[in-house]
């Protein structure tokens, strides 16, 4: 058997992380090498231990969820954030995503559910929900509509985009559209990297704009 | 534009319109006259009335000094040179005055813009003017005859007492229009205020009637089941639903920030996503490319489209959970409702003549109606997906 998956558990309620801790060691295929109540604690344990995955909840004190998944992965990319989020903050979730989480799942999924996306996140999968699919839709049509030149999802992305919202899975999505599940997975991966470039843009963007306003 | 502003452009206009008609006098009384003792001057000073007139009608009303300054040496000039064209004497001899009541506008309009007391002394100026032109036409004023000095008084009375009192008029309809407007802007942010109180009562009795009734209930349940001793699975799981149903609701309220929706039109996302809500024994999970505004009658018969299609997967799939996805692309509305399901073979014929196609039926026909289709795409073993599919624009009244 393989090493068990070494996981940091984010929240700032402590009954919710032991109970994360339980269902994952129920599992058998993780291990919670450290816990952190705040996003600040969570950014400084994330790197010293190095886990492989940090399950990060959104609403922390001090330091927002989001902040710390940019960080975290900024510093350690290797690290691999997985979102479980008790409010379907829609804004919040999607700059999570932006800021580099590799997935987002509700807290109420079920424990199977959880250990399962941990295994899948730590594989390198994208782990998305039908609802995060539609809100990613959303944004790249907005940005489309806004500004030129920005990325934009090609025509196959946006055909296994839809069929996620659909609430196919990644292997239904592999028959439907004749090909492999990892080759599903890849597209899943492009569209993460657009959207996180997407997010540059949207900085270099801001910056460009201030820098102009200054110019005399 | 503000009320009064809107009331200045209008008694404006009004003077305006005076001016033009004391133009065509003045052209009149050029062309009849038998004789001026300056032509010329007179030509000119009634091409310099309708220019100035002209130039008047073209802008938009002005109203800083300059315009109002300028506008009173114009009408001053007028009435000098009425004192000067006509022959010697004839200011008098009661025959119509050259620039006849022109010059009066000039007051007027320091009056609509400034109020009574700038018009007074734009009137007396003109008064000034107006008692000049006695000797610019050759009668002295110290021997002006009694009924002559009635007749230059009441002129000036004229001058003094008209525009004063569009001053004032102008000024108190002005002042009652700004009244009006703040004390509906007040009854404005009043009714906004008192519809946020009510949005978080209702709120606030929401959560109170249904998730406090719940913890409640899961505290006494929990404890009692604990010191009973005798815990079945059954119990629990009763509790969890129980929870798990409230957080549905709670999250339900606090997902998304309250919509602002167009007059009218209501969110499809809202909309399906209340619906999805409704199903206890389903898992139903609903995702949306925005919130999609379409007409509020629209929004409903799809959403009892989609409502009918997940009654359908409820009771026939024996799939466990569904979900709904709801598209607009290019103005086309996509909702798609699918299930892992059993699925069936798709006849339309067949199910008919076996009497099962009642609620496909139904479906197809509300989104027919919108103009619509509904296409259906199932197999044995593979689940199924019902796609409802129509042109948004046609969903979409006109804002006013």
């Amino acid at each position: 058997m393989s090493d068990p998956i070494r996981v940091l558990v984010v929240d700032d309620h402590p009954v919710w992380r032991d109970g994360v801790k339980n269902d994952l060691r129920a599992a058998g295929i993780a291990e919670v090498v450290g816990e952190a109540s705040d996003g600040g604690e969570a950014i400084q344990r994330a790197l010293e231990d190095m886990p492989d995955v940090v399950l990060m909840d959104l609403q922390l004190p001090t330091v927002s969820g989001v902040e710390a998944t940019r960080r975290i992965v900024e510093e350690a990319p290797h690290v691999k954030v997985l979102v479980l989020s008790a409010s379907a903050e829609e804004a919040d979730v999607l700059e999570a995503v932006k800021a580099g989480a590799s997935g987002y799942l509700l807290k109420s999924s079920t424990s199977d559910e959880v250990a399962n996306a941990v295994r899948r996140v730590h594989e390198g999968d994208a782990v998305f929900t039908p609802s995060l699919a539609g809100l990613v839709l959303d944004e790249f049509r907005r940005v489309a509509r806004r500004e030129e030149g920005e990325p934009e999802l090609t025509q196959r992305e946006n055909e296994v985009l839809k069929l996620v919202a659909k609430g196919y899975t990644y292997k239904d999505i592999a028959d439907r559209l004749f090909i492999t599940p990892k080759t599903v997975q890849n597209h899943v991966h492009n569209i993460l990297a657009k959207l996180q470039l997407q997010k540059r843009y949207e900085l270099m963007r801001y910056a460009i704009q201030k820098g102009l306003d200054r110019a005399p | 534009m503000t009320g009064a502003e809107r009331l200045r452009v209008t008694l404006a206009r009004g003077v305006l319109l005076f001016r033009w008609a004391m133009v065509a006098f003045m052209a009149v009384i050029a062309v009849t006259s038998e004789g001026f003792r300056r032509p010329v001057l007179a030509w000119l000073t009634l091409a310099l009335a309708a220019a100035w007139t002209a130039v008047l009608t073209l802008r938009a009303p002005r109203w800083n000094t300059a315009w109002l300054a300028s506008d009173t040496v114009v009408c001053a000039w007028l009435l000098l040179a009425a004192g000067i064209v006509v022959p010697e004497g004839s200011v008098i001899a009661g025959r119509p005055f050259f620039s006849q009541g022109y010059p009066v506008a000039a007051a007027l309009m320091w009056g609509i813009a400034r109020g009574p007391i700038p018009a007074l002394v734009a009137g007396a100026l003109l008064s000034i003017a107006l008692v000049a032109t006695r000797p610019l036409n050759g009668v002295p004023l110290g021997g002006l005859e009694a009924r002559f000095v009635t007749s230059l008084a009441s002129g000036v009375l004229n001058y003094l007492v008209a525009p004063a009192v569009v001053g004032l008029v102008a000024r108190l309809l002005a002042d009652s229009s700004r009244a009006v407007e703040e004390a509906n802007r007040a009854l404005i942010t009043e009714r906004e205020r008192a519809a946020r109180l009510a949005e978080r009562e209702k709120l606030a009795r929401q959560i109170h009637d249904s998730v406090l009734q719940a913890l409640a209930l899961i505290h006494k349940r929990g404890r009692d089941l604990a010191t009973s001793g005798n815990v079945g699975a059954g119990d629990v799981l009763a509790l969890a639903d129980l929870a798990g149903a409230q957080e549905r609701d709670l999250r339900g309220l606090i997902s998304r920030p309250p919509e602002d929706p167009p007059a009218g039109r209501a969110s499809l996302r809202s909309s399906l996503e209340e619906t999805a809500r409704d199903f206890d024994d389903l898992d139903v999970t609903v995702s949306s490319v925005g919130p999609i505004w379409l007409d509020r009658a629209c929004v409903e018969e799809l959403t009892a489209a989609v409502r009918q299609a997940l009654d359908n997967v409820r009771r026939h799939s024996g799939a466990a959970r569904a979900s709904v996805f709801a598209d607009e692309d290019d103005d086309r509305i996509t909702i798609t409702v699918r299930d892992d399901g059993r699925g069936f073979v798709y006849d339309e014929q067949r199910l008919s003549a076996l009497g099962k196609a009642g609620l496909l039926k139904s479906m197809k026909g509300r989104v027919e109606d919108l103009g619509g289709r509904m296409t259906v795409t199932a197999s044995p073993g593979r689940g199924t997906e019902i796609e409802f599919e129509l042109d948004a624009s046609r969903h979409r009244s006109q804002e006013s």
